[in-house]
Protein backbone atom coordinates (compact mmCIF):
# COMPACT_ATOMS: atom_id res chain seq x y z
CA UNK A 1 0.00 0.00 0.00
CA UNK A 2 1.09 3.40 -0.58
CA UNK A 3 1.87 6.22 1.41
CA UNK A 4 2.49 3.82 4.96
CA UNK A 5 5.66 4.78 6.20
CA UNK A 6 8.09 1.97 7.50
CA UNK A 7 9.07 2.51 11.42
CA UNK A 8 12.38 3.11 12.40
CA UNK A 9 14.21 0.03 13.84
CA UNK A 10 16.44 0.50 16.94
CA UNK A 11 18.58 -2.49 18.31
CA UNK A 12 18.80 -3.13 22.24
CA UNK A 13 21.22 -4.99 23.20
CA UNK A 14 19.71 -6.99 25.37
CA UNK A 15 16.46 -9.45 25.79
CA UNK A 16 12.92 -7.88 26.42
CA UNK A 17 12.01 -7.78 30.01
CA UNK A 18 8.53 -9.24 29.76
CA UNK A 19 8.43 -11.16 26.55
CA UNK A 20 4.88 -11.21 24.40
CA UNK A 21 3.49 -14.27 23.74
CA UNK A 22 3.23 -15.14 20.11
CA UNK A 23 0.00 -17.05 18.39
CA UNK A 24 -0.58 -18.33 15.07
CA UNK A 25 -3.43 -15.55 14.88
CA UNK A 26 -0.86 -12.60 16.22
CA UNK A 27 2.15 -14.17 14.45
CA UNK A 28 1.69 -12.52 11.14
CA UNK A 29 1.52 -8.89 13.24
CA UNK A 30 5.34 -9.39 15.37
CA UNK A 31 6.64 -10.78 11.94
CA UNK A 32 5.46 -7.67 10.24
CA UNK A 33 6.96 -5.23 13.15
CA UNK A 34 10.12 -6.79 13.13
CA UNK A 35 10.23 -6.07 9.68
CA UNK A 36 9.27 -2.57 10.74
CA UNK A 37 6.03 -2.47 9.42
CA UNK A 38 2.89 -1.91 11.93
CA UNK A 39 -0.56 -3.58 10.81
CA UNK A 40 -3.75 -4.69 12.67
CA UNK A 41 -6.81 -6.35 12.27
CA UNK A 42 -9.86 -4.92 10.28
CA UNK A 43 -13.53 -6.34 10.08
CA UNK A 44 -14.51 -7.51 6.77
CA UNK A 45 -18.00 -6.55 7.89
CA UNK A 46 -18.03 -3.13 9.64
CA UNK A 47 -14.84 -2.04 8.66
CA UNK A 48 -13.76 -1.12 12.46
CA UNK A 49 -10.13 -1.68 13.07
CA UNK A 50 -8.83 -3.61 16.61
CA UNK A 51 -6.01 -3.27 18.38
CA UNK A 52 -4.57 -5.63 19.43
CA UNK A 53 -5.26 -7.46 16.27
CA UNK A 54 -8.02 -9.71 17.17
CA UNK A 55 -9.51 -12.90 15.28
CA UNK A 56 -13.29 -11.51 16.09
CA UNK A 57 -14.59 -8.02 15.16
CA UNK A 58 -15.28 -6.98 18.72
CA UNK A 59 -17.62 -4.16 17.97
CA UNK A 60 -20.25 -6.37 15.41
CA UNK A 61 -18.70 -9.55 16.34
CA UNK A 62 -18.46 -10.82 12.99
CA UNK A 63 -15.84 -13.62 12.90
CA UNK A 64 -13.54 -12.58 9.23
CA UNK A 65 -11.02 -10.08 9.92
CA UNK A 66 -8.33 -8.96 7.56
CA UNK A 67 -4.46 -7.60 8.03
CA UNK A 68 -4.37 -4.09 7.11
CA UNK A 69 -1.09 -1.76 7.15
CA UNK A 70 -1.33 1.29 9.62
CA UNK A 71 0.52 4.83 9.61
CA UNK A 72 2.95 4.74 12.43
CA UNK A 73 1.62 8.14 12.80
CA UNK A 74 -0.24 10.11 16.03
CA UNK A 75 0.02 12.00 19.02
CA UNK A 76 0.86 11.81 22.46
CA UNK A 77 -2.40 11.52 25.01
CA UNK A 78 -1.05 11.09 28.41
CA UNK A 79 2.37 9.84 29.88
CA UNK A 80 4.11 9.09 33.00
CA UNK A 81 7.85 7.83 33.84
CA UNK A 82 7.99 5.13 36.13
CA UNK A 83 10.05 5.14 38.72
CA UNK A 84 9.08 2.09 40.88
CA UNK A 85 8.33 -0.95 39.01
CA UNK A 86 8.38 -4.74 39.01
CA UNK A 87 11.65 -6.68 39.37
CA UNK A 88 11.70 -7.61 35.64
CA UNK A 89 11.94 -4.32 34.96
CA UNK A 90 14.20 -3.02 37.74
CA UNK A 91 17.63 -2.76 35.42
CA UNK A 92 15.51 -0.25 33.07
CA UNK A 93 14.40 2.16 36.06
CA UNK A 94 12.82 4.93 35.18
CA UNK A 95 11.83 4.53 32.19
CA UNK A 96 8.99 5.88 30.47
CA UNK A 97 5.37 4.72 29.04
CA UNK A 98 2.57 6.26 26.87
CA UNK A 99 -1.10 6.37 25.53
CA UNK A 100 -0.95 7.42 21.51
CA UNK A 101 -3.82 8.12 19.40
CA UNK A 102 -3.00 7.06 15.79
CA UNK A 103 -3.92 8.76 13.09
CA UNK A 104 -5.74 5.93 11.70
CA UNK A 105 -7.93 6.12 14.98
CA UNK A 106 -6.41 3.97 17.48
CA UNK A 107 -5.19 4.24 20.72
CA UNK A 108 -2.64 2.22 21.60
CA UNK A 109 -0.67 2.02 24.92
CA UNK A 110 3.32 1.73 24.49
CA UNK A 111 6.91 2.00 25.96
CA UNK A 112 8.16 5.56 24.56
CA UNK A 113 12.03 6.33 23.61
CA UNK A 114 13.37 9.60 24.94
CA UNK A 115 14.58 11.99 23.02
CA UNK A 116 17.73 14.10 24.73
CA UNK A 117 16.72 17.66 25.57
CA UNK A 118 12.84 17.12 24.63
CA UNK A 119 10.20 16.66 27.32
CA UNK A 120 7.44 14.27 26.52
CA UNK A 121 3.81 16.61 26.91
CA UNK A 122 0.58 15.73 25.96
CA UNK A 123 -0.81 16.11 22.09
CA UNK A 124 2.60 16.49 20.94
CA UNK A 125 3.19 14.64 17.78
CA UNK A 126 5.02 10.93 17.82
CA UNK A 127 5.95 8.22 15.61
CA UNK A 128 5.82 4.87 16.50
CA UNK A 129 9.18 2.80 16.34
CA UNK A 130 10.34 -0.95 16.82
CA UNK A 131 12.80 -1.65 19.50
CA UNK A 132 14.74 -4.73 18.44
CA UNK A 133 15.74 -6.74 21.44
CA UNK A 134 17.93 -9.64 20.69
CA UNK A 135 14.80 -12.03 21.46
CA UNK A 136 12.08 -9.97 19.20
CA UNK A 137 10.44 -6.23 18.37
CA UNK A 138 8.33 -4.05 20.80
CA UNK A 139 6.05 -1.21 19.58
CA UNK A 140 7.38 2.18 20.96
CA UNK A 141 6.93 5.98 20.17
CA UNK A 142 9.18 8.99 19.86
CA UNK A 143 8.59 12.62 19.57
CA UNK A 144 8.71 13.51 15.96
CA UNK B 1 -39.35 -5.33 48.46
CA UNK B 2 -37.04 -6.45 50.50
CA UNK B 3 -33.79 -4.56 51.35
CA UNK B 4 -30.36 -4.80 52.61
CA UNK B 5 -28.73 -3.29 55.80
CA UNK B 6 -25.32 -3.30 57.70
CA UNK B 7 -26.25 -4.14 60.98
CA UNK B 8 -22.82 -5.01 62.35
CA UNK B 9 -18.94 -4.31 61.53
CA UNK B 10 -15.71 -4.84 62.54
CA UNK B 11 -11.83 -5.08 61.12
CA UNK B 12 -8.38 -4.45 62.67
CA UNK B 13 -5.91 -1.64 62.10
CA UNK B 14 -4.57 -2.12 59.03
CA UNK B 15 -0.87 -2.30 59.08
CA UNK B 16 1.56 -5.17 58.50
CA UNK B 17 0.32 -8.59 60.09
CA UNK B 18 1.76 -11.17 57.64
CA UNK B 19 5.58 -12.06 58.45
CA UNK B 20 8.05 -14.04 56.59
CA UNK B 21 8.12 -17.52 56.13
CA UNK B 22 11.48 -17.92 57.57
CA UNK B 23 10.10 -16.40 60.83
CA UNK B 24 8.86 -19.20 63.93
CA UNK B 25 5.72 -17.33 64.51
CA UNK B 26 3.11 -16.39 62.10
CA UNK B 27 0.09 -14.99 61.38
CA UNK B 28 -2.66 -16.92 60.56
CA UNK B 29 -5.40 -15.39 58.43
CA UNK B 30 -8.44 -17.97 59.52
CA UNK B 31 -7.94 -17.22 63.45
CA UNK B 32 -7.92 -13.19 62.47
CA UNK B 33 -11.53 -13.78 60.43
CA UNK B 34 -13.12 -16.01 63.05
CA UNK B 35 -11.97 -13.49 65.74
CA UNK B 36 -13.83 -10.64 63.32
CA UNK B 37 -17.24 -12.46 63.12
CA UNK B 38 -17.52 -13.13 65.90
CA UNK B 39 -16.64 -9.36 66.61
CA UNK B 40 -18.83 -8.03 63.97
CA UNK B 41 -21.73 -10.18 65.00
CA UNK B 42 -21.65 -9.26 68.55
CA UNK B 43 -21.52 -6.10 67.14
CA UNK B 44 -24.87 -6.73 65.66
CA UNK B 45 -26.49 -8.67 68.19
CA UNK B 46 -27.23 -11.56 66.21
CA UNK B 47 -27.23 -15.46 66.78
CA UNK B 48 -24.97 -17.34 65.15
CA UNK B 49 -28.61 -19.60 63.44
CA UNK B 50 -29.87 -16.84 62.07
CA UNK B 51 -26.52 -16.72 59.45
CA UNK B 52 -27.18 -18.77 56.44
CA UNK B 53 -24.62 -16.95 53.50
CA UNK B 54 -21.22 -16.26 53.59
CA UNK B 55 -19.75 -14.12 50.78
CA UNK B 56 -15.99 -13.69 51.30
CA UNK B 57 -13.17 -11.82 49.38
CA UNK B 58 -10.47 -14.01 47.81
CA UNK B 59 -7.37 -13.88 49.30
CA UNK B 60 -4.29 -12.70 48.14
CA UNK B 61 -2.31 -15.94 46.64
CA UNK B 62 0.56 -15.36 49.60
CA UNK B 63 -2.99 -16.99 51.55
CA UNK B 64 -1.93 -20.29 52.48
CA UNK B 65 -5.40 -21.46 53.05
CA UNK B 66 -6.72 -22.04 49.88
CA UNK B 67 -10.85 -22.22 49.18
CA UNK B 68 -10.92 -19.83 52.16
CA UNK B 69 -15.04 -19.57 52.07
CA UNK B 70 -15.55 -23.08 52.35
CA UNK B 71 -12.84 -23.61 54.65
CA UNK B 72 -14.46 -20.95 57.34
CA UNK B 73 -17.97 -22.51 56.95
CA UNK B 74 -16.06 -25.40 58.45
CA UNK B 75 -13.70 -23.72 61.23
CA UNK B 76 -16.77 -21.89 62.26
CA UNK B 77 -18.99 -25.00 61.74
CA UNK B 78 -21.71 -22.50 59.64
CA UNK B 79 -24.12 -25.02 57.73
CA UNK B 80 -25.58 -22.49 54.93
CA UNK B 81 -28.53 -22.97 52.94
CA UNK B 82 -27.46 -19.14 50.85
CA UNK B 83 -24.40 -19.02 49.32
CA UNK B 84 -20.68 -19.71 50.43
CA UNK B 85 -18.34 -18.53 47.68
CA UNK B 86 -15.59 -16.10 47.12
CA UNK B 87 -15.75 -12.86 44.90
CA UNK B 88 -12.50 -11.52 42.69
CA UNK B 89 -12.38 -8.83 40.73
CA UNK B 90 -8.98 -6.82 41.47
CA UNK B 91 -9.44 -3.62 43.20
CA UNK B 92 -13.21 -4.18 43.11
CA UNK B 93 -12.73 -7.70 44.87
CA UNK B 94 -14.62 -6.80 48.67
CA UNK B 95 -16.89 -4.81 46.98
CA UNK B 96 -18.39 -7.60 45.03
CA UNK B 97 -18.42 -9.82 48.56
CA UNK B 98 -20.21 -6.45 49.91
CA UNK B 99 -23.00 -6.97 46.72
CA UNK B 100 -23.47 -10.63 46.51
CA UNK B 101 -24.05 -10.59 50.61
CA UNK B 102 -26.56 -8.30 49.82
CA UNK B 103 -28.04 -10.11 47.01
CA UNK B 104 -28.41 -13.11 49.35
CA UNK B 105 -30.73 -10.87 51.15
CA UNK B 106 -32.70 -9.30 48.53
CA UNK B 107 -33.52 -12.80 47.37
CA UNK B 108 -34.75 -14.01 50.22
CA UNK B 109 -31.87 -16.78 50.84
CA UNK B 110 -31.18 -15.42 53.84
CA UNK B 111 -31.98 -13.21 56.76
CA UNK B 112 -28.32 -12.83 58.14
CA UNK B 113 -25.43 -12.80 55.85
CA UNK B 114 -21.50 -12.32 56.28
CA UNK B 115 -19.31 -10.61 53.96
CA UNK B 116 -15.79 -10.35 54.77
CA UNK B 117 -12.44 -10.19 53.39
CA UNK B 118 -8.60 -11.17 54.65
CA UNK B 119 -5.55 -9.37 52.61
CA UNK B 120 -2.21 -10.31 53.69
CA UNK B 121 0.72 -9.14 50.77
CA UNK B 122 3.34 -8.03 53.28
CA UNK B 123 5.31 -10.83 53.36
CA UNK B 124 6.17 -10.19 49.52
CA UNK B 125 8.73 -6.92 48.32
CA UNK B 126 6.74 -4.72 45.96
CA UNK B 127 8.86 -5.44 43.39
CA UNK B 128 8.42 -9.02 43.73
CA UNK B 129 4.27 -8.42 44.33
CA UNK B 130 4.07 -6.62 40.92
CA UNK B 131 5.63 -9.16 39.02
CA UNK B 132 2.14 -9.98 39.46
CA UNK B 133 0.11 -6.90 39.51
CA UNK B 134 1.63 -6.32 35.75
CA UNK B 135 -0.37 -9.28 34.79
CA UNK B 136 -3.63 -7.73 36.12
CA UNK B 137 -3.91 -4.08 34.71
CA UNK B 138 -3.69 -4.71 30.88
CA UNK B 139 -2.98 -7.50 27.91
CA UNK B 140 -0.56 -9.22 28.93
CA UNK B 141 0.87 -9.31 25.47
CA UNK B 142 0.85 -6.00 24.10
CA UNK B 143 0.69 -4.22 27.45
CA UNK B 144 2.42 -5.70 30.07
CA UNK B 145 5.89 -6.24 28.05
CA UNK B 146 6.32 -2.32 28.00
CA UNK B 147 6.63 -1.78 31.95
CA UNK B 148 2.98 -0.47 32.52
CA UNK B 149 2.05 -1.11 35.94
CA UNK B 150 -1.41 -0.63 37.62
CA UNK B 151 -0.83 2.88 38.73
CA UNK B 152 0.82 4.06 35.44
CA UNK B 153 -2.31 4.29 34.11
CA UNK B 154 -3.63 6.26 37.30
CA UNK B 155 -0.44 8.55 36.49
CA UNK B 156 -1.51 8.96 32.83
CA UNK B 157 -5.08 10.21 34.12
CA UNK B 158 -3.37 13.28 36.42
CA UNK B 159 -1.24 14.22 33.13
CA UNK B 160 -4.11 14.69 30.69
CA UNK B 161 -5.97 16.23 33.34
CA UNK B 162 -3.45 18.60 34.05
CA UNK B 163 -3.46 19.51 30.84
CA UNK B 164 -6.89 19.85 30.22
CA UNK B 165 -8.27 22.01 32.77
CA UNK B 166 -4.79 23.42 34.38
CA UNK B 167 -5.18 21.65 37.76
CA UNK B 168 -2.10 22.03 39.58
CA UNK B 169 0.74 19.33 41.07
CA UNK B 170 -0.47 21.29 44.69
CA UNK B 171 -3.81 20.81 44.21
CA UNK B 172 -3.56 17.41 43.18
CA UNK B 173 -1.60 16.47 46.27
CA UNK B 174 -3.73 18.72 48.95
CA UNK B 175 -5.97 15.38 48.54
CA UNK B 176 -3.45 13.61 50.39
CA UNK B 177 -2.72 16.04 52.83
CA UNK B 178 -6.47 15.96 53.38
CA UNK B 179 -6.86 11.72 54.26
CA UNK B 180 -3.93 11.65 56.15
CA UNK B 181 -5.68 14.73 58.36
CA UNK B 182 -8.49 12.66 58.43
CA UNK B 183 -6.58 9.41 59.21
CA UNK B 184 -5.20 10.96 61.90
CA UNK B 185 -8.57 10.36 63.78
CA UNK B 186 -9.25 6.86 62.62
CA UNK B 187 -7.82 4.15 64.53
CA UNK B 188 -7.91 1.80 61.94
CA UNK B 189 -5.66 3.62 59.48
CA UNK B 190 -2.40 2.81 58.81
CA UNK B 191 -0.36 6.13 58.74
CA UNK B 192 -2.05 8.65 61.25
CA UNK B 193 1.25 11.03 61.46
CA UNK B 194 0.26 14.86 59.79
CA UNK B 195 1.24 15.75 56.82
CA UNK B 196 2.26 19.15 54.59
CA UNK B 197 2.02 20.11 51.26
CA UNK B 198 5.24 21.18 50.76
CA UNK B 199 5.90 17.20 52.70
CA UNK B 200 3.78 15.87 49.38
CA UNK B 201 5.07 17.34 46.81
CA UNK B 202 8.55 16.75 48.05
CA UNK B 203 8.35 12.70 48.51
CA UNK B 204 10.36 11.08 45.48
CA UNK B 205 8.74 10.45 42.28
CA UNK B 206 6.89 6.94 42.21
CA UNK B 207 4.88 7.27 38.14
CA UNK B 208 5.57 11.03 37.33
CA UNK B 209 3.73 13.57 38.13
CA UNK B 210 2.88 11.34 41.31
CA UNK B 211 5.19 10.75 44.35
CA UNK B 212 4.94 8.68 47.27
CA UNK B 213 2.51 10.25 49.34
CA UNK B 214 0.16 10.04 46.14
CA UNK B 215 -0.21 6.56 45.21
CA UNK B 216 -1.29 3.84 47.73
CA UNK B 217 0.82 2.44 50.82
CA UNK B 218 0.74 -1.38 50.89
CA UNK B 219 -0.57 -3.30 54.16
CA UNK B 220 -2.69 -6.40 55.37
CA UNK B 221 -6.31 -5.82 57.26
CA UNK B 222 -9.13 -7.66 57.31
CA UNK B 223 -13.03 -6.80 58.09
CA UNK B 224 -16.23 -8.59 58.35
CA UNK B 225 -19.86 -7.17 58.34
CA UNK B 226 -23.14 -8.60 58.74
CA UNK B 227 -25.92 -7.80 56.51
CA UNK B 228 -29.44 -8.34 57.32
CA UNK B 229 -32.79 -8.00 55.85
CA UNK B 230 -34.31 -4.41 56.38
CA UNK B 231 -36.99 -6.57 58.62
CA UNK B 232 -34.70 -8.03 61.01
CA UNK B 233 -32.49 -4.98 61.16
CA UNK B 234 -35.76 -3.44 62.63
CA UNK B 235 -36.34 -5.58 64.52
CA UNK B 236 -32.89 -5.74 66.15
CA UNK B 237 -33.53 -1.79 67.99
CA UNK B 238 -30.02 -0.89 67.08
CA UNK B 239 -29.19 1.50 64.23
CA UNK B 240 -28.37 0.32 61.12
CA UNK B 241 -27.24 0.97 58.03
CA UNK B 242 -29.75 0.32 55.16
CA UNK B 243 -28.47 -0.12 51.28
CA UNK B 244 -30.73 2.28 49.79
CA UNK B 245 -28.91 2.37 46.14
CA UNK B 246 -26.57 0.39 44.14
CA UNK B 247 -25.57 0.36 40.60
CA UNK B 248 -22.93 -1.32 38.66
CA UNK B 249 -21.19 -0.56 35.28
CA UNK B 250 -18.25 -2.20 33.15
CA UNK B 251 -17.92 0.46 30.06
CA UNK B 252 -16.57 -2.93 28.25
CA UNK B 253 -12.96 -1.75 28.19
CA UNK B 254 -9.76 -2.95 30.53
CA UNK B 255 -7.33 -0.22 31.54
CA UNK B 256 -7.78 1.48 27.94
CA UNK B 257 -10.04 1.96 24.93
CA UNK B 258 -8.60 1.46 21.68
CA UNK B 259 -10.83 3.50 20.33
CA UNK B 260 -10.18 7.26 21.34
CA UNK B 261 -12.18 8.21 24.29
CA UNK B 262 -12.32 11.25 26.98
CA UNK B 263 -10.24 8.48 29.32
CA UNK B 264 -10.60 10.93 32.76
CA UNK B 265 -14.86 11.08 32.07
CA UNK B 266 -14.52 7.91 34.29
CA UNK B 267 -17.88 6.74 32.71
CA UNK B 268 -18.39 3.52 34.27
CA UNK B 269 -18.12 5.88 37.87
CA UNK B 270 -20.81 8.28 36.10
CA UNK B 271 -23.05 5.28 34.76
CA UNK B 272 -23.01 3.31 38.44
CA UNK B 273 -22.94 6.56 40.09
CA UNK B 274 -26.19 7.72 38.39
CA UNK B 275 -28.14 4.33 38.77
CA UNK B 276 -27.59 4.03 42.14
CA UNK B 277 -28.60 7.66 42.65
CA UNK B 278 -31.94 6.94 40.59
CA UNK B 279 -32.57 3.89 42.58
CA UNK B 280 -31.76 6.13 46.17
CA UNK B 281 -34.36 8.53 44.95
CA UNK B 282 -31.51 11.08 45.56
CA UNK B 283 -29.10 13.15 44.19
CA UNK B 284 -25.13 13.97 45.00
CA UNK B 285 -26.10 17.52 46.63
CA UNK B 286 -28.20 15.13 48.81
CA UNK B 287 -25.19 13.20 50.26
CA UNK B 288 -23.12 14.06 53.61
CA UNK B 289 -20.15 12.02 53.00
CA UNK B 290 -18.65 9.32 50.32
CA UNK B 291 -16.02 6.99 50.75
CA UNK B 292 -14.34 6.36 47.27
CA UNK B 293 -11.96 3.65 46.57
CA UNK B 294 -8.86 5.89 44.95
CA UNK B 295 -5.52 4.66 44.87
CA UNK B 296 -4.36 7.74 44.16
CA UNK B 297 -4.88 11.06 44.46
CA UNK B 298 -5.98 11.95 41.10
CA UNK B 299 -8.45 9.17 41.20
CA UNK B 300 -10.79 10.56 43.97
CA UNK B 301 -10.53 13.55 42.14
CA UNK B 302 -11.55 12.05 38.84
CA UNK B 303 -14.12 9.37 40.79
CA UNK B 304 -15.50 12.71 42.55
CA UNK B 305 -16.46 14.81 39.51
CA UNK B 306 -17.51 11.68 37.85
CA UNK B 307 -20.11 10.86 40.77
CA UNK B 308 -21.23 14.62 40.88
CA UNK B 309 -19.33 15.28 44.23
CA UNK B 310 -17.71 18.45 41.84
CA UNK B 311 -18.08 20.06 38.41
CA UNK B 312 -15.98 18.77 35.81
CA UNK B 313 -12.29 19.97 36.05
CA UNK B 314 -12.86 21.53 39.29
CA UNK B 315 -12.44 18.39 41.63
CA UNK B 316 -8.70 18.87 42.20
CA UNK B 317 -9.43 22.64 43.00
CA UNK B 318 -12.44 21.81 45.07
CA UNK B 319 -10.27 19.67 47.15
CA UNK B 320 -7.53 22.11 47.51
CA UNK B 321 -10.50 24.58 48.87
CA UNK B 322 -11.07 22.52 51.72
CA UNK B 323 -14.58 21.73 50.24
CA UNK B 324 -14.42 17.85 50.22
CA UNK B 325 -12.21 17.30 54.35
CA UNK B 326 -14.10 17.05 57.24
CA UNK B 327 -16.28 20.00 57.67
CA UNK B 328 -16.22 20.92 54.38
CA UNK B 329 -19.09 20.72 51.85
CA UNK B 330 -18.60 17.08 51.14
CA UNK B 331 -16.17 15.01 53.01
CA UNK B 332 -14.41 12.41 50.64
CA UNK B 333 -12.63 9.44 52.44
CA UNK B 334 -13.28 10.69 56.06
CA UNK B 335 -11.36 6.96 57.32
CA UNK B 336 -8.63 8.58 55.52
CA UNK B 337 -9.01 6.96 52.19
CA UNK B 338 -6.49 4.36 50.04
CA UNK B 339 -3.19 6.79 50.75
CA UNK B 340 -3.66 6.93 54.33
CA UNK B 341 -6.25 4.52 56.13
CA UNK B 342 -4.19 1.92 53.72
CA UNK B 343 -4.84 -0.25 50.80
CA UNK B 344 -5.19 -4.15 51.66
CA UNK B 345 -6.11 -4.34 48.34
CA UNK B 346 -8.56 -7.30 48.35
CA UNK B 347 -10.05 -5.78 51.42
CA UNK B 348 -9.74 -2.29 50.83
CA UNK B 349 -13.68 -1.71 50.16
CA UNK B 350 -14.99 -3.34 53.16
CA UNK B 351 -13.03 -0.86 54.94
CA UNK B 352 -14.70 2.05 53.49
CA UNK B 353 -18.37 0.23 54.42
CA UNK B 354 -17.00 -0.25 57.67
CA UNK B 355 -16.27 3.75 57.85
CA UNK B 356 -19.50 4.47 56.40
CA UNK B 357 -21.36 2.36 58.74
CA UNK B 358 -19.47 3.89 61.79
CA UNK B 359 -20.55 7.66 60.08
CA UNK B 360 -23.78 6.73 59.68
CA UNK B 361 -24.28 5.02 63.06
CA UNK B 362 -22.59 7.96 64.94
CA UNK B 363 -19.86 6.24 66.10
CA UNK B 364 -17.01 7.87 63.89
CA UNK B 365 -15.80 9.82 67.08
CA UNK B 366 -13.86 13.04 66.26
CA UNK B 367 -14.89 12.67 62.57
CA UNK B 368 -17.84 12.22 62.95
CA UNK B 369 -19.94 14.01 60.16
CA UNK B 370 -22.40 15.72 62.24
CA UNK B 371 -26.23 14.56 61.36
CA UNK B 372 -24.94 12.35 58.76
CA UNK B 373 -27.50 10.20 57.35
CA UNK B 374 -26.73 9.51 53.57
CA UNK B 375 -23.38 8.27 52.45
CA UNK B 376 -21.77 6.68 49.23
CA UNK B 377 -19.36 3.98 48.63
CA UNK B 378 -17.74 3.41 45.12
CA UNK B 379 -15.81 0.98 44.10
CA UNK B 380 -13.64 0.51 40.92
CA UNK B 381 -11.44 -1.80 38.92
CA UNK B 382 -9.17 -1.30 36.13
CA UNK B 383 -8.63 2.43 35.33
CA UNK B 384 -12.04 2.90 37.01
CA UNK B 385 -13.51 0.95 33.87
CA UNK B 386 -16.05 -0.95 36.15
CA UNK B 387 -17.78 0.82 38.89
CA UNK B 388 -19.98 -0.29 41.81
CA UNK B 389 -21.83 2.67 43.83
CA UNK B 390 -23.84 2.13 47.10
CA UNK B 391 -26.27 4.35 48.72
CA UNK B 392 -26.21 3.95 52.40
CA UNK B 393 -28.36 5.57 54.51
CA UNK B 394 -28.55 5.91 58.59
CA UNK B 395 -31.46 4.48 60.01
CA UNK B 396 -31.56 4.90 64.06
ZN1 LIG C 1 -17.16 -5.50 12.77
Amino acid sequence: MSGIEEMERIDVDRVRSYPPRTSEFTQPFWEALAAGRLQTTRCAACGALSFPPKPVCPHCWHGEVRWTPLQPLGRLYSWTRVHAGPEMFAAELPYEVGIVDLDAGLRLALRLVAVPGREFAPDMPVRLVVLRFRDGPLLAAMLR
Amino acid sequence: MRRAAILGTAAVPVRKYQRKASEPIQTVEHEMIARLVVEAMQDAQVEKSEVNAIVCAHPRPYTKQKYFSTFMAHYLRLPCSGVVMETMGNGMTAALAFDKACDEILLGRAEVALAFGVNMEMSVTSAEHMKDSVRATGDVDFHSPSGLIPISWYAMDAVRYMHEYGATRAQLASVAVKNRAHAALNPLAQYRAPITLDEVLAQRPIVEPLGLYEVPPRGDGAACLVIVSEARAKASGLPYVLVRGRGFFHEGAHQISEVPNDMIRFVAAETAGRLAYEAAGIGPGDLDLAELYAPCTIVEVLAGEALGLAPRGQGAAAAAAGETRLGGRIPISTSGGLTSRGHPSYATPLYGMVELAEQLRGRAGARQVEDAELGLSSNELGNYNAALVHVLEARR
